[in-house]
């Protein structure tokens, strides 16, 4: 039978060759767009995890709704011991509210105390300084600012800028910190309000010895979810919460979903076209054999058998343009992972700073499979239409079709 | 030979002839007039006939051969071949009991076309479950016995006329069906193809003991049956031996 059906594609090799070409070129399009937009997608969520927020944060449970100093990571071994086992480097920062002044105005600004040594193995911020240089091991009232901060207060780099905040015990506390660095990054949160100081520093200047507000990890994608879980299910019962990077900076990821939803109408749009071809191919060589059918089913043929012809016809047609299209579509996604796709000049830098201007392409593994499984079930009820014909073929009247 | 109006008609005890008609009729509904295809046929069939269904178009002939070949419902009659009330039958098993007890030789165009010679003969042993070696050889013994030796790898469209009506003779007889029946099978043969292909059949008949129903207005296939059944306007009015 599926001989029969095989032999019947190869009779009218160029309405099938047309056929398997639409199918094949189809896919192979649909996948290298879903290369580029998971691309730049998973380009964009690993920037924004590597860059500084990282991509679990664990905190005292409360500590992000509200970050209060004293909502502190007072046991530090608790979380040291379970995270043990996942990872081997954590970021340990305090975080605090203060106020800077510079020599003509004053911000508000989130103060980040920083292991350099630490943070310079789990995140890229101190790659991030585009003037002056990033925290060292010996800094002590040294401190790295967004470009906007720096010029909202009128400092530049050598200059000292004021900070004032409040202690453990309520007490203020003011102190002189020298500027550094400068980031220039074009993103808010980092260009403006964030100022990066000492962590030592910091803690013995905020009675803050041995704690911390949060602990910042990297892991990759695949192990997010099982790592968020288990440490999970060791801390919360001790009252810190984990979070990962999208319960945190939830707009990037909605935006992915965003995008990758206006993908799945494309999708949509690139399979009725699919299905309708097959159709047409598969249709149009049922009514060519109306006649040889009408043989068949006096010879003894049944319907489901001849109906089995036809579907197999469909599939068939499916499963060679899907082979080809997925072939040459990986292929391109391959080739241009490599080669990258090189977006500098349509792109502004400064602006998109979670965008890498070279652009590799990389496709999802559920997509993948979403979009070739799309494509066989649109070739499957592509070929409901041709069943339906055969359904109501009468033996008499198909072998008298002329 | 009363059967009821219905279609109904009791069949018990009706176990000799291989084919029993009664009061078949059929009714066509074109657009304004009704047409009486059949018109009450009543008709036996032996095993081992060699007959011609003779008459002149629109007689009803291939009514009545869609009909006898299960392919087709008449409106009232009762119809028993081989001992079954065919017309009891759902649309599966008819197609099933053709598979099993009926070959089928029609006018023209008879071969599935991507199919070798070989291949086509094989396809209804195929549908019956035969192992592909088997009706492989069983295809091309019969192939030989119709005198088409050598041609077994041929496609349909390489083949003359005349050599697929041969092959269709061969694939009806593949599957040594109760009975054989041809629509017109020389109609677009010239007579002497025509006449070959009519002895052949009426030796294979000799041979093999198959019954034959063959429908035809052809002078040479009339000749060549050894009972001829004549229809006039949906009717047998005739049944003689020759
Ligand atoms: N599907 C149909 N719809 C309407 N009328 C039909 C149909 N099939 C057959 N008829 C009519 O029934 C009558 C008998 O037709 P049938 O085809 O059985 O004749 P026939 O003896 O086979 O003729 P021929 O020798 O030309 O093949 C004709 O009048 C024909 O027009
Ligand atoms: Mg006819």
């Amino acid at each position: 039978m599926l001989m029969l059906a095989w032999r019947n594609i190869i009779r009218n090799a160029r309405r099938s060759l047309i056929t398997v070409a639409a199918v094949s070129l189809g896919l192979a399009a649909l996948l290298f767009l879903w290369g580029f937009n998971d691309g730049v997608h998973n380009s964009m969520m690993r920037n924004l995890q590597q860059v500084i927020i990282g991509s679990i944060q664990i905190h005292k449970a409360g500590f992000f709704k509200s970050p209060k100093l004293s909502c502190d990571i007072r046991r530090p071994d608790d979380i040291r011991h379970a995270i043990a086992s996942y990872v081997d480097i954590s970021s340990w920062r305090l975080r605090t509210f203060a106020l800077a002044a510079g020599d003509e105005t004053s911000e508000g600004l989130v103060l980040l105390g920083m292991d350099p040594a630490q943070e310079k193995k789990v995140t890229r911020i101190a790659g991030k300084v585009s003037r002056g240089r990033f925290l060292s091991e010996n800094d002590t009232t040294s401190c790295v600012l967004g470009l906007t901060t720096a010029r909202n207060l009128g400092v530049s780099l050598g200059d000292d800028v004021v900070f004032l905040s409040e202690d453990r015990f309520g007490s203020l506390a003011a102190d002189k910190f020298r500027l550094i660095g400068i980031i220039d990054s074009g993103e808010m949160g980092i260009d403006r309000g964030l100022a990066i100081v000492p962590l030592a520093y910091i803690q013995s200047w905020l009675s803050m010895e041995g704690r911390y507000s949060e602990v910042v990890l990297q892991t990759s994608r695949e192990s997010l979810e099982a790592l968020t879980a288990e440490l999970r299910a060791r801390l919360e019962p001790m009252g810190y919460e984990v979070l990962r990077w999208y319960d945190m900076y939830p707009v990037m990821r909605q935006w992915v979903d965003l995008e990758n939803g206006f993908y799945y109408i494309f999708l949509g749009i690139v399979l009725l076209i699919v299905a309708a071809g097959i159709m047409n191919t598969v249709l149009m060589s049922m009514l060519d054999r109306i006649r040889e059918f009408g043989v068949m089913m006096a010879l003894g043929c049944s319907k489901s058998r001849l109906a089995g012809m036809v579907v197999s016809e469909s599939l068939m047609l499916a499963i060679i343009g899907i082979i080809i299209g997925t072939t040459i579509g990986l292929l391109l996604v391959a080739w241009f992972h490599h080669a990258g796709i090189d977006l500098s000049s349509q792109m502004d830098t400064i602006q998109r700073f979670y965008i890498n201007t070279l652009i590799r392409t990389e496709i999802d593994t559920d997509h993948l499979l979403n979009t070739v499984l799309s494509v066989l079930l649109a070739a499957s009820a592509a070929s409901l239409v041709p069943v339906w014909r055969v359904m109501l073929l009468q033996p008499v009247e198909a072998i008298h079709h002329v | 030979m009363n059967a009821s109006d219905n279609g109904t008609a009791s069949m018990e005890g009706w176990d000799s002839p291989l084919i029993q008609a009664r009061d078949l009729s059929r009714h066509f509904h074109s657009s304004q007039v009704e047409v009486v295809a059949l018109d009450g046929v009543n008709f036996d069939l032996q095993h081992g006939a060699f007959s011609v269904l003779a008459g002149r178009s629109g007689s009803g002939k291939t009514t009545l051969l869609n009909i006898l070949g299960t392919l087709d419902m008449p409106d009232a009659g009762a119809l028993n071949i081989s001992g079954r009330d065919v017309l009891k039958l759902s649309t599966a098993e008819r197609a099933d009991f053709r598979l099993m007890h009926m070959g089928f030789i029609f006018q023209a165009y008879n071969l599935i076309r991507v199919l070798s010679a070989r291949e086509n003969v094989a396809y209804v042993l195929q549908l019956r479950g035969v192992a592909r070696d088997e009706r492989l050889r069983i295809a091309d013994t019969w192939l030989a016995e119709v005198g088409l030796e050598g041609l077994e790898s041929r496609r349909p469209d390489q083949l003359s006329g005349g050599q697929q009506q041969r092959v269709a003779v061969a694939r009806a007889l593949a599957s040594e069906p109760d009975i054989v029946l041809a629509d017109e099978p020389t109609a677009n043969l010239d007579s002497h193809t025509g006449e070959a292909l009519m002895q052949l059949m009426r030796a294979l008949n000799e041979k093999r003991g198959t019954t034959f129903l063959i429908a035809s207005h052809d002078p040479v296939a009339m000749d060549a049956g050894k009972e001829l059944l004549m229809m006039e306007d949906g009717r047998i009015v005739e049944q003689h031996r020759q």
